[in-house]
């Protein structure tokens, strides 16, 4: 390289890594179906805001002050909204590239398919940051407005970490089918096939309470339990680390019940009987370490299936 | 000529060979591209053209053989060795969602050139392409023709020592292609190494110095035109006009060794010759001697595509897809 030349570059890593980011970025913040999916959760968002508001009105009833409503509803979308972010984000991210043969000059320049890897994934975490953290401050506000003063607002950036995981599972799997189908199509209906798989599993398994604490070592909802009392319930899934975070966190001796429903006819009742207890922490550390499992397993396949892949067309 | 590391050559390939199932795309090849040329390959669709140039740049691995580009072997995802080359696909496609002027600038990030230079660098290249006025549009928007012209640009992002073109006028009007090829022609003025593939003869032979014919993935000839015509070139037409001529000088004519074939039209006789000597004179001897009065006479020498098509035809004809 000339002495003109070498003064126009460095090869630091960082700045490749960069523009790989930025490629990213650009394309997700301008792809319709995220910006769609962006304002269907802030409408959501408005709609659970408001719906009180409009009830007290009819009802002519002051709205009882909730000071928990931000750290228990998290960033308020659920597991279908984490499902739904991580199809819109990671969908065309591998795959997209093949299908449009942008992928060609992308693997044409100075920059490792390792790197190309990173870049898109950095790119997808930041953009999941930022749209987690505008909806946590716009539920915050409006809870703010509507419930009154909110209490353990500092426990926000773990809810935020936790939903940021939970989603991960789910682009990890979406990267993994999209790079070794390279297709955006069977990337995204695999994995909405795996999802709603799970799902409906989920609810057959309750069927067989004593085995459903398989489901905690798959991605999703995984068992229900309660904690304290049957009133209380939680899921103790994949999906429910930021609201276990958070519980955690305020309770740290919490524990958590397995139970088996019964159902009674005659008269009409419900009951839920214990089966066995765990403590939260133990709870929380299986999810965590289940969903990093995942995560770890579905990238791996993911860059393994990039590293090899020829660009045949 | 030694190149910018002095290295005779730009691009070497030893036995490289292609294998899609019982498919075989590129056949054993050898290419050596020297530096500082404009090096055409050339070879009808299907030759394996596009499959050899993705080997170069690493988007396809081979089954056998070695690349060498500027004397460093490449093997496997390296970087570095793209970091000499610029590139430019056959009907290449970018993300829509960019701007020209985005895509330049990011695509220079990737290859380490800073904030700086880009701002320098990016605007020069969109000027160059005839951009300039549409740079901050997205490429969603963009015609085939600025497509192409976007590719270009980026494949001298860096400046590079080499740039591979593959089929650059594919799919552009005539006037597109011409711009096209003096783009390239100021490529080379650069000290760029210039590797374009077509199927284009014309383009070839007004672009480049040097050419590699390739066909079923083989290489049928390399060197520059004129080594190739002299090669390959048996077969000589002369055109020979007479004003006055009988039935025996065309027998005489045909007796001639050198004669492969002859045609009258009117007073116009096309000797067709087997060989690469100039056989002017004893022609021109056996008309007079048998009686015919010569007006005038016209060698033709066999062009490119009269060597090209030979060379396709004797190496089995064109791959059916």
């Amino acid at each position: 390289m000339t002495k003109e030349k070498e003064k126009k570059h460095d090869s630091k890593f960082t700045r490749r890594l960069i523009a790989i980011v930025r490629y990213e970025l650009l394309w997700n913040i301008r792809k319709k179906k995220f910006l769609g999916l962006l304002v269907v959760a802030f409408a959501l968002a408005t709609v659970a805001l408001g719906l009180p508001v409009i009830m007290s009105i009819v009802r002519n009833e002051p709205i009882a002050q909730n000071p928990d409503q931000v750290v228990t509803a998290g960033v308020g979308i659920g597991a279908l909204g984490f499902f739904l972010f991580a199809v819109v984000i990671a969908m065309n991210s591998i795959s997209g590239e093949f299908e449009s043969g942008t992928i060609v000059p992308l693997l044409t320049k100075p920059v490792s398919r390792t790197m190309i890897f990173l870049g898109k994934i950095l790119a997808s975490f930041l953009i999941l940051l930022a749209t987690y953290t505008i909806l946590l401050c716009y539920l915050s506000i409006g809870s703010i407005i509507v419930y009154g003063p909110q209490n353990n607002l500092h426990l926000l950036p773990l809810s935020l970490v936790g939903s940021i995981i939970s989603t991960f599972i789910w682009i990890a799997i979406i990267l993994a089918i999209g790079t070794l189908s390279k297709s955006s199509m069977i990337a995204a209906l695999g994995a909405f096939g795996m999802w709603m798989g799970l799902s409906i599993a989920s609810m057959v398994i309750l069927v067989f309470p004593e085995q459903a604490g398989v489901l905690n070592y798959l991605p999703g909802n995984g068992a229900s339990a309660y904690i304290g009392s049957p009133n209380n319930m939680i899921s103790t899934g994949t999906s429910s680390i930021a609201s276990n975070l958070v519980t955690y966190v305020l309770n740290p001796s919490a524990n958590t019940t397995y139970y088996k429903p019964r159902y009674s006819l005659n008269p009409p009742s419900y009951q839920a009987i214990p089966l066995y207890t765990e403590s939260l922490s133990l709870t929380l550390a299986r999810s965590i370490g289940v969903a990093v499992a995942y995560i770890l397993l579905f990238m791996f396949i993911s860059w393994f299936a990039l590293k090899r892949a020829e660009v045949v067309e | 000529m030694l190149g910018v590391f002095g290295l005779e050559f730009a691009i070497e390939t030893i036995g490289l060979t292609k294998r899609y199932g019982s498919l075989t795309a590129v056949d054993k090849l050898d290419l050596r591209v020297k530096t500082n040329t404009i090096h055409g390959f050339l070879g009808p669709n299907g030759a394996g053209k596009t499959t050899t140039i993705k080997i170069l740049v690493g988007l396809l691995k081979p089954n056998e053989g070695i690349v060498k580009i500027f004397g460093d072997e490449a093997k496997g995802d390296v970087p570095d060795i793209r970091l000499k080359i610029g590139y430019m696909p056959e009907l290449p496609k970018f993300p829509k969602h960019l701007t020209g002027y985005e895509l330049l600038d990011i695509y220079g990030e990737m290859y380490g050139l800073t904030k700086m230079a880009r701002k320098e660098q990016v605007p020069k290249l969109l000027e160059m392409v005839g951009l300039q006025e549409r740079g901050r549009d997205r490429i969603g928007k963009y015609s085939k023709g600025m497509q192409q012209r976007v590719g270009i640009a980026q494949a001298l992002i860096n400046e590079p020592e080499l740039v591979i073109l593959d089929e650059p006028s594919l799919g552009l009007d005539p006037v597109g292609m011409v711009e096209v090829r003096e783009l390239v022609k100021g490529i080379a003025k650069m000290g760029t190494t210039v590797f374009i593939s077509s199927h284009l003869l014309h383009e070839v032979q007004q672009v480049c110095s040097e050419i590699t014919i390739i066909n079923r993935g083989i290489s049928l000839a390399s060197g520059t035109i004129e080594e190739i015509s002299a090669k390959f070139a048996k077969l000589a037409a002369m055109e020979v006009e007479v004003s006055e001529y009988s039935d025996v000088v065309i027998k005489k004519l045909k007796e001639l060794p050198f004669v492969a074939q002859i045609s009258v039209d009117g007073k116009k006789i096309t000797i067709q010759t087997e060989t690469k000597e100039d056989v002017r004179a004893q022609v021109s001897k056996t008309i007079t001697d048998s009686g015919g009065i010569i007006v005038s006479m016209n060698l033709k020498e066999q062009s490119l595509e009269d060597v090209f098509m030979k060379l396709v035809a004797e190496s089995g004809g064109v791959e059916k897809k």
